[in-house]
């Protein structure tokens, strides 16, 4: 019994330092690819995969964000008679918290599925190996430009998330609850601060690498046959969303902080 | 080969071209069983877990010529030649590359020692999302500099030539057959103009005739371009026709290495089945003694209560 948690335990931590190894590599990596035009092309063409083709399912993820809160919030602000507060509610909760972890999530099931089966069909059928046997590094070549796709273009779809649900918000809000437009946007450049915006965006960095990384690590490790790249592919897109979360929580935290700490003295140097 | 001649593709690194030059050599008297082969392996053991699938080799691949593994499916046949190029590291013993040790190298001083090994993998290993000419260009734009893309696609022409397939440049590896995948990965396996090609089951999974195909262009790109050959196989038809020298490996261990006739004249009784493709004696009880084809059929009220 004991042995057995052991063994478990020493796997387990195995398993970690295999991933932290991966994604030291794959930073490391990013890092070199960035100096090397030659490998541009690589990226743009993960650019166009990755970002632009994710625009219009994260645009619709964010528009309907907004309007759903719209519509749930509606009734107890109005109760108050503060229905125009409501787009501070709205505008805050999507550009810091909803729209980059909504959008992430979208990602994690639309890109992170993606390269985990891509990569990992190119793992059983020995194409990764391929790679290596010709003298050519297979995370510089695959894992880089994928990461660097992810991690410079999910702060952007971000964007995209954020304008689309404080729209939704705002159509759903005044257009179809009648809420006064003026004091919608009033309120709700009262209430939300360029820090906000800010910190969302800055989050998706960190969840565009986690998506990257845990993905491309889970489709080089699949394992043989159609059922172990399924396998890979659900493991990547679970280890992920997890990730996302984790991330958002501690990134909370650290914000806050820093918030606490450094936000009250602009006014000493503005 | 033009570009290589003309210098105007330079190897990134150093900035100068290295050139191997493509000419046979002919075999300068080593013995291939000591430690004068390009390829030398040394008390090699490899694990996966605790299942033993290589005890103790030591091999030497002679220098320009062509040695066969042969062994019965899951003998570790595979395990042995991705030993050779570090894809695996063994899990103790010893792999040299022309007198270097390389088992033991980091994995950015390994993709240096591989450019001079073409491999050839089992299902061909193409890039579906690559043409056949990006497939062959792959090696040659990850470590020249290409000035002159002109040619590079005479190159990839020449390569093409080589196997057969000119004129199937724009082709996805879809869209070809079993025995044109596998040409046009030799294609891009010889792409670099290797030292070393070791070829995985070069003829599994063809037809007779395609197999033979594969049989004479391993021939033909050793007789024209004198590298060292090394062969897995488990087909004897090709083993006989290409090798120069055959190593059988059983349970993890050699146990027979010579020349096409002494392996053919072996008395060992698992080389003597294997070559001749018999099962033995045991096998053949075991699948007497198993149920029947009476037992073994059913009807849907079979199931029914």
């Amino acid at each position: 019994m004991i042995g057995a948690i052991g063994a478990k335990a020493i796997e387990d931590a195995s398993r970690v330092g295999r991933f932290g190894r991966f994604a030291w590599r794959a930073l490391g990596a990013c890092g070199w690819s960035m100096v090397r035009t030659r490998t541009y092309p690589l990226i743009w063409t993960q650019m166009n995969v990755i970002g632009v083709r994710s625009v219009p399912i994260v645009m619709i993820t964010g528009a309907f964000v907004g309007m759903i809160l719209a519509v749930q919030a509606y009734d107890q602000l109005a109760g108050m008679g503060l229905e125009e507060h409501l787009g501070v509610l709205i505008n805050i909760s999507v550009v810091k918290e909803l729209g980059p972890v909504l959008a992430a999530v979208m990602l994690a099931g639309r890109v992170g599925g993606a390269l985990t089966a891509e990569l990992g069909t190119m793992n059983v059928t020995e194409q990764i190996d391929a790679v290596k046997s010709m003298g050519t590094d297979p995370v510089r070549h695959l894992v880089a430009p994928r990461l660097l796709a992810c991690l410079l273009l999910t702060p952007a779809l971000i964007i995209y998330a954020d304008l689309l649900g404080v729209l939704g918000g705002y159509f759903v809000g005044v257009m179809q609850f009648g809420i006064n437009s003026q004091g919608y946007w009033s309120f709700s450049a009262s209430g939300v601060e360029l820090w906000d915006v800010v910190v969302g965006v800055v989050k998706g960095f960190f969840f565009g690498a986690a998506i990257a990384v845990i993905s491309c690590y889970k489709g080089f490790t699949c394992k043989e046959g159609a059922h172990g790249v399924g396998q890979a592919c659900t493991e990547a897109f679970v280890a992920s969303f997890i990730s996302i979360l984790a991330l958002d929580f501690t990134l909370a935290v650290v914000f806050k902080a820093i918030y606490n700490t450094f936000w009250p003295l602009r006014s000493l140097v503005g | 080969m033009a570009f290589e001649k003309s210098g105007r593709i330079k190897e990134r690194k150093s900035g100068k071209a290295k050139i191997r030059v493509e000419k046979a050599e002919n075999n300068k008297g080593t013995t291939g069983r000591g430690d004068n082969g390009v390829v030398v392996i040394k008390n090699l053991t490899k694990k996966f877990g605790d299942n033993v699938v290589l005890d103790n080799i030591s091999l030497s691949i002679e220098k320009g010529k062509t040695t066969v593994v042969i062994g019965p499916s899951g003998c570790g046949k595979t395990v042995l030649i991705k030993n050779f190029i570090v894809l695996l590291r063994p899990s103790s013993g010893e792999v040299y590359f022309k007198n270097k040790r390389i088992d033991n190298l980091p994995e950015e001083k390994l993709n240096k020692i591989r450019t001079h090994y073409g491999f050839l993998f089992q299902g061909g290993a193409l890039f579906d999302s690559l043409s056949v000419a990006e497939n062959i260009m792959f090696p040659i734009v990850q470590h020249y500099k290409i000035t002159d893309w002109r040619q590079v696609e005479e190159v990839v022409k020449a390569k093409l030539t080589m196997v057969g397939l000119d004129g199937f440049q724009q082709f996805y590896p879809a869209n070809l057959s079993g025995g044109q995948k596998k040409r046009v990965a030799l294609a891009r396996a010889i792409a670099l103009n290797p030292e070393v090609i070791l070829y995985d089951e070069p003829t599994t999974g063809l037809d007779p005739i395609r197999a033979d195909t594969i049989n004479e262009l391993i021939l033909k790109l050793q007789r024209e371009l004198g590298e060292t050959t090394v062969v897995v196989t488990h087909d004897m038809t090709s083993a006989y026709k290409i090798a120069d020298r055959i190593v059988m490996l059983h349970n993890g261990k050699i146990i027979a290495d010579g020349d096409a006739d002494y392996i053919r004249n072996h008395s060992h009784p698992v080389v003597r089945q294997f070559i001749t493709g018999q099962v033995n004696e045991e096998d053949l009880a075991v699948l007497r003694a198993s149920g029947g084809i009476s037992q073994a059929k059913f009807l849907p009220r079979d199931f029914e209560e």
